[in-house]
């Protein structure tokens, strides 16, 4: 027997599919993780115009009731769907819904890119083992390429917050503290000496204001066994912004996984000298420092924003109480490295 | 540890519950069983030296700022206020010295970082 889940899910989409028909959804699962957004997958089957019968795999995406990020759900989608066939491996992004009377929150349909892996825990074994430095290669050429997009020519210009280029820094980093500000359960010392450093030792401005995906790290992308990447996922926090921004993200301490490589995956100077040829951008030193001190900072305010949504008992997943006890202490330490003083 | 570990382990109590039920999905079970896990072994790492590590830290910060006193109530929801409180103002300290007192700011960094390795996670990432 369908769910309800499944029976509100397959009348919204017959809905979408004019001229077709017996739509149906079943085989509906919960993926673990997702703390920002709930994530599903399901099978929809039809019959089309001449009476052929169908079937896709898809992924539900819905807003849960509070969120480990408050991001919009239509950025996130227009940044799957500008870089949807490009060099750039996204899935395709099928309908947005942004009212609540289908399925009780905002939500939207994309297919699934089915067989691959996203979970880091696997890489550091065989068959996976093998092949990280191709790995490497795909993650920070894709990144690089993200970088290079022009936001104009991808359409993004028109659905995402335009920012001078001198005022990039500023932005991001008054919207993080502010996070911190209205979220944090208890004070955090370092974090905020990081923050003060930052104000006092602005970066320069970037050549070009790019595509920042805003939260490029291994577990966002789907790979195979041979270190290939089919899919870059979770662009919910993507903007426009320094290029540098996503560079300094991906080279975060605690993305390292303990392995000491940068993304757990090759040294952190392999994985700029890739993301430069790629872009065709250089990683100014200083300024790629303060965009990964900035990034130690924009980490800290998501964990305690998720225990802040755990408290205030918008959430009690607990998926929303991991990440502060497993990351606070580790953020805190990434920033004190990044600042050479662990 | 925010949120605290006493609310923590309650709501995972309450999820274990649901859990039991014969009609849970299996890989919502899976999922909701296998975090759960993760969060009892972080609960049970902090649990025997919570209130020595607390004990400690707030010693140590009121040393720095020149506070007398000392924890009383070994309550950890006592100690964790207080621990807020002596953080809090080492910030406003750190902010006053920073470029101004070295030795001062080298105390307060050194503190820092023990302040870290007392709340080392094992398997921490960094």
């Amino acid at each position: 027997m369908a769910s309800p889940l499944e029976t509100r899910l397959a009348a919204y989409i017959a809905g979408r599919m004019p001229g077709v028909a017996e739509v149906a959804v079943d085989s509906l699962t919960r993926i673990s993780g997702g703390a920002s957004r709930e994530t599903y997958r399901f099978r929809l089957s039809w019959r089309d115009a001449e009476g052929r019968a169908l079937e896709r795999k898809l992924i539900l995406r819905r807003d849960p009731p509070a969120s480990l990020i408050d991001t919009e759900r239509r950025i996130e989608f227009e940044a799957y769907r500008a870089f949807f066939g490009s060099v750039v491996p996204v899935p395709e992004m099928l309908w947005l819904e942004e009212a609540d009377a289908a399925l009780d929150h905002p939500f939207f349909i994309a297919e699934e890119i089915a067989g691959f892996q996203a979970s880091p825990g696997l890489l550091w074994a065989e068959p996976y083992a093998a092949n990280l430095e191709a790995l490497a290669q795909r993650k920070w050429t894709i990144l690089g390429e993200i970088a290079k997009a022009d936001p104009a020519a991808v359409g993004l210009d028109q659905v995402m917050e335009p920012v001078a280029s001198d005022a990039c820094w500023n932005r991001e980093l008054s919207y993080w503290e502010g996070v911190l500000d209205e979220d944090e359960a208890e004070p955090l010392p370092i974090i905020r000496a990081a923050i003060r450093w930052l104000r006092a030792n602005p970066p320069p401005p970037p050549r070009k204001v790019g595509v920042v995906h805003g939260d490029y790290r291994t577990g966002n992308f789907l790979y195979d066994e041979q270190g290939v990447i089919h899919g870059i996922l979770d662009w919910e926090m993507a903007h426009l912004g320094d290029p540098l921004e996503d560079l300094g993200w991906s080279l975060n301490p605690v993305w390292s996984f303990g392995r000491g490589l940068a993304g757990g995956l090759v040294p952190r100077e392999k994985a700029i000298a890739i993301w430069e040829a790629a872009s065709g951008m250089a990683a100014d030193p200083a300024a790629l420092h303060w965009w990964e001190l900035f990034n130690c900072v924009k980490g800290q305010a998501i964990w305690v924003s998720s225990a802040r949504a755990w408290i205030d008992g918008g959430n009690r997943e607990p998926i929303m109480a991991y990440p502060p006890w497993a990351l606070q202490n580790a953020q805190d330490r990434a920033a004190l490295k990044v600042m050479g003083r662990l | 540890m925010k949120p605290d570990v006493p609310a923590v382990l309650a709501e995972t109590a309450a999820l274990m519950v649901r859990n039991a039920a014969p009609d849970v999905p299996p890989a919502e079970r899976a999922g909701a069983l296998g975090l759960s896990a993760a969060l009892l072994g972080f609960a049970a790492q902090a649990w025997d030296g919570a209130a020595h590590n607390l004990v400690q830290e707030n010693r140590a910060i009121r040393t720095l700022l020149g506070e007398a006193g000392s924890d009383e109530d070994l309550h950890l929801s006592v100690l964790s206020a207080e621990n807020d409180r002596l953080r809090a103002t080492l910030i406003a300290l750190h902010t006053e010295v920073e470029g101004k007192d070295p030795a001062r700011e080298a105390a307060i960094w050194a503190e820092l970082v023990a302040s870290t390795e007392r709340r080392l996670v094992a398997g921490s990432p960094v």
